[in-house]
């Protein structure tokens, strides 16, 4: 009985004593107090879900992503610093930045009104490490084969433990969104990863899904609909600057339109608040509704550029033609290349106007990594043919290619995937700047997949001259591609030997460079080590980058609750995710 | 006609088999497979892709990951999706049922559109109406049918515009479909379901309209017309017993199909009016190399198929008095 009372006094005073995570008021645009509570925002997305189950979801704007993007902490979009979200404040660090001690927010229960504890964290961690599961985030939770551990100090302690100093500690311990230790645990624990697979399917009843987020299912329709509710025990402990519980609406409903006309047709008639509009046409479409009085919306084109690009890259390992390989691994010729890729007409051309240059592989909506001394190839033919003339290839033939004193012409095929037809027009933009200078490009698009199987091949005869392609994604933590950039990984697509060693001293340096930035906890002394890898890399040109398309916003008018216009860009987006502080006007 | 069905079912054994070795490795000869995307992800290991391969059994070899399939199959388990992680028959089975709904009524809309133009177009030969119909049926044979849907939707989200009206132009049902009464449900769909399924018949009804009218015109001619009208039989009757009736009987035959694709979805439409049927599934798991829907969906058809054709086998026996099954 004593131990009862002293049990609930210390749930009470656990509870009272529990801070709420307060939205900074200075994020957004408007004074949260003007923000009014109910209603519903429609959006849409343009695939089908394929489960609820957060441990084998893979895409990016799953359901469980929606309903629950909450982890330990959250990044700043004024300071892109990391803040604490579901942990009480920032970890007591030790153990040279490998160990992390956490006190986790207490007061925090997820949508069935169970309290959020370490062992939810826990559980959920053992669940996305075990490799039977499956789970998107395995890779997360290991860094270079060796595994970060969690442990349970107390019940709301957690300790993270990292093989080695990383910079991406608070992304990986701030991506870990705690499932319900009730739900999950003890299917684990009598069925294993067979049990955990089998658990949520999108035909699951919503009764028995339990999110730790803002939403939890409330309906799903399958190939139409999805209908999110507002889970009421978030808000007793995120708060808005006013201090009111988030979030304000009550409901997402999300269309599932296949089709992106479809998704513009529905946003055009009023049916949906917001549109991820990327083309000219759609925004042109949208823009003649809004002016012609009938569609009551907000367009902001070219906000930023996307975290995106595309490239051509040109292949090192090509023994079975060594006097090709030796151009490839020429840099003159690709930094030549670099001067012959005419981004403006790309980007006026292939893009409609909506687009930016590219000139290396930290894409430049990541602002904090963007340095003056990192060199740029600009488009410049006259440099173009000095760099080749330097080479040796200084005469013309009579169909006008250069060639060299033993007569070999300067021609190389290049691919891409048919259908694409920005890549296909990049590609024909960039072979008749190249036919000026004298180079000659035999441009061929192919299948999707094949092209990815001639990227991805190894060893020393790689079968494949340059290919035209593109990547995106990366945060602003450390935006440097993990496989990217140092040698050995797989996309490291411009020299992959059969046993993945450097061939130059700029690739070594930047594999250097790479993990010693990766290892770095500090954020000015990290981006000292980019501002030296993006100098290297741009030197190097292993990938010749050359433009990204543009992020654009629209929303309905009814809607209110995005941050202050100078945040805007295609990684903050213009409102927290998941419709946080939306709000109906 | 016992007899005749169970030969039609020893026939179907090697057909099916036949069928899913030739559905199985054709899928295989393309390049790639549903982890190609994963490859080109920065942010995804060649460590991890390995463990992703192992857990689908794309580690496997092409004839044990088929002989896995067939045996399973012949248990009634047609595999699992990669992308959904679940039976085949659970992910497409919700998808089907869209489909009928929009499928049945297009069939209904198709017949009853083609039919009586195609025997007005036969009586009332080279008339006005017989010319005007030529025309509007051969600018829609050369029509692809998502174009004119792509045109409808323009026209009514116009129509919208001016009215204010809230006319449906995509999906199955509306925000609120889940507060309906069963009739007010119906209506719902139904509303939904209208324009695409009345833009799929009137292009479609083109072609068979044309045949029919051949037909139609063909036995015209013949010589038991001419015996029936010199009989004295009537006029509806010669048109309606003796000659549409001989001139339905290619269209009897092809009854058969309408059973695989009744379940196979309504095609593109399906994607232009974003409706939640198979197509647009089938077509996301062709992209993806989603290997056991696309091979599981197309044995549940070739199945179909079979059945089909056996029961049109049967109408045309009771439709043409000169077919007999012994």
């Amino acid at each position: 009985m004593k131990k009862a009372l002293f049990l609930a006094l210390a749930l009470s005073a656990g509870s009272s004593l529990a801070a709420p995570f307060v939205l900074p008021a200075a994020w957004m645009a408007e004074n949260p107090s003007q923000a009014k509570a109910g209603g519903e925002v429609r959006t849409y997305s343009l695939s089908d879900y394929k489960t609820l189950n957060p441990f084998t979801s893979s895409e990016a704007d799953s359901l469980p992503t929606l309903m629950a993007s909450v982890g330990l902490f959250t990044q700043d979009p004024s300071t892109d610093k990391f803040i604490p979200y579901m942990a009480d404040a920032m970890p007591v660090v030790s153990n040279n930045n490998k160990r992390f001690v956490i006190k986790i927010r207490q007061g925090m229960k997820f949508s069935d009104g169970q309290a959020i504890t370490a062992d939810d964290f826990i559980t959920t961690f053992k669940i996305h490490t075990d490799d039977k599961v499956g789970s998107n985030s395995y890779d997360s939770y290991f860094i270079n084969g060796k595994p970060i551990t969690l442990k349970k100090l107390d019940n709301y302690t957690l300790q993270f433990d990292f093989p080695q100093a990383s910079a991406s500690a608070y992304s990986r311990m701030g991506g870990l969104t705690p499932w319900p230790d009730h739900v999950f645990g003890p299917v684990y624990k009598s069925k294993g990863a067979e049990g955990i697979k089998a658990m949520w399917s999108v035909s699951a009843n919503p009764s028995t899904i339990v999110s730790p987020g803002p939403w939890v299912i409330s309906s799903y329709q399958a190939g139409q609909r999805a209908v999110l509710k507002k889970n009421t025990y978030f808000g007793e402990w995120a708060k808005d600057g006013a201090g009111k519980p988030l979030p304000y609406l009550d409901t997402m409903s999300i269309r599932l339109l296949k089709d992106l006309n479809a998704g513009l047709a529905a946003y055009l008639a009023g049916q949906t608040d917001t549109f991820a509009a990327s083309k000219a046409d759609d925004l042109a479409q949208i823009k003649r509704a809004i002016d012609g009085g009938n569609l009551k919306a907000n367009l902001v084109p070219n906000v930023s550029p996307n975290a995106t690009s595309s490239w051509i890259v040109f292949n090192w390992n090509k023994s079975g033609d060594v006097a090709k390989q030796k151009i490839f691994r020429d840099v003159r010729f690709r930094q030549a290349m670099s001067h012959i890729a005419n981004r403006q007409a790309m980007i006026q051309l292939a893009l409609g106007g909506l687009g930016s240059e590219v000139y290396t592989g930290v894409y430049p909506v990541f602002k904090n990594y963007q340095f003056d001394s990192t060199p740029k190839y600009k488009y410049d033919l006259a440099a173009a043919t000095k760099l080749l003339a330097q080479m040796g290839f200084s005469k013309k033939n009579a169909q006008g290619y250069l060639t060299n004193s033993a007569g070999q012409v300067l021609e190389f095929n290049m691919a891409t995937n048919a259908g694409n037809t920005v890549r296909e027009q990049l590609g024909r933009i960039f072979t008749d700047e190249a036919k000026k200078v004298g180079v000659k490009v035999n441009f061929t698009p192919i299948d999707f997949n094949n092209l990815v199987d001639q990227l991805n091949s190894k060893g020393a005869n790689r079968p494949f001259d340059a290919i035209l392609l593109g990547l995106s994604g990366g945060d602003n933590i450390w935006p440097y591609g993990s496989n990217v950039v140092p040698c050995g990984g797989n996309l490291h697509s411009f020299n992959v030997p059969s046993d993945g060693k450097c061939l130059t001293p700029q690739e070594s340096l930047m594999t250097k460079l790479y993990f010693q930035g990766d290892q770095t906890l500090d954020d000015d002394a990290r981006r000292k080590i980019g501002e030296q890898l993006s100098k290297a890399e741009a030197q190097n040109q292993g990938f010749i980058y050359l433009v990204g398309t543009n992020y654009h916003v629209t929303y309905s008018s009814r809607l209110g609750g995005e941050y202050k216009r100078n945040l805007w860009d295609a990684y903050n987006q213009a409102r927290p995710y998941a419709h946080l502080t939306t709000y109906i006007k | 006609m016992i007899n005749f069905l169970l030969r039609r079912l020893l026939n179907a054994v090697p057909t099916l088999l036949l069928s899913s070795i030739l559905v199985f490795f054709i899928i295989q000869l393309a390049p790639g497979d549903f982890l190609t995307p994963a490859r080109l992800n920065p942010n995804i290991s060649a460590e991890r892709i390995a463990d992703l391969q192992r857990n689908l059994g794309l580690d496997r070899p092409v004839v044990v990951q088929y002989w896995l399939w067939l045996t399973n199959m012949l248990k009634g388990d047609f595999g699992l999706s990669f992308a959904y992680q679940q039976p085949v028959l659970d992910v497409a089975w919700p998808r089907i049922v869209n489909s009928l709904y929009l499928v049945l009524p297009y069939f209904v809309l198709y017949y009853l559109i083609s039919i009586p133009l195609g025997v007005y177009g036969a009586l009332r030969q080279n008339s006005f109406g017989d010319k005007a119909l030529n025309v509007v049926m051969y600018i829609l044979l050369g029509f692809p049918s998502f174009f004119l849907a792509l045109l409808v939707i323009f026209g009514l989200l116009q129509l919208r515009y001016k009215t204010g009206w809230d006319i449906p132009i995509n999906g199955l049902t509306s925000d609120n479909y889940t507060s309906l009464n069963p009739l007010g449900k119906f209506l719902d769909i139904a509303k939904h379901v209208a324009v695409p399924a009345l833009v799929l018949a009137i292009g479609d009804a083109a072609g068979l309209t044309r045949v029919i009218r051949g037909q139609m015109l063909e036995y015209m001619r013949a010589d038991f017309v001419r015996t029936a009208r010199s009989k004295g039989v009537s006029e509806f009757s010669t048109v309606y017993r003796h000659t549409l009736r001989n001139a339905l009987v290619p269209i009897v035959a092809g009854i058969g199909g309408l059973l695989p694709a009744a379940i196979s979805g309504a095609g593109f439409i399906e994607v232009v009016f974003a409706y939640p049927g198979i197509t647009p599934m089938i077509l996301d798991a062709i992209n993806t190399q989603d290997l056991f829907l696309i091979a599981g969906f197309t044995m549940l058809t070739v199945f179909l198929l079979i059945i089909g054709n056996a029961l049109s086998d049967i109408l045309l026996s009771v439709v043409d008095p000169r077919i007999r099954y012994a």
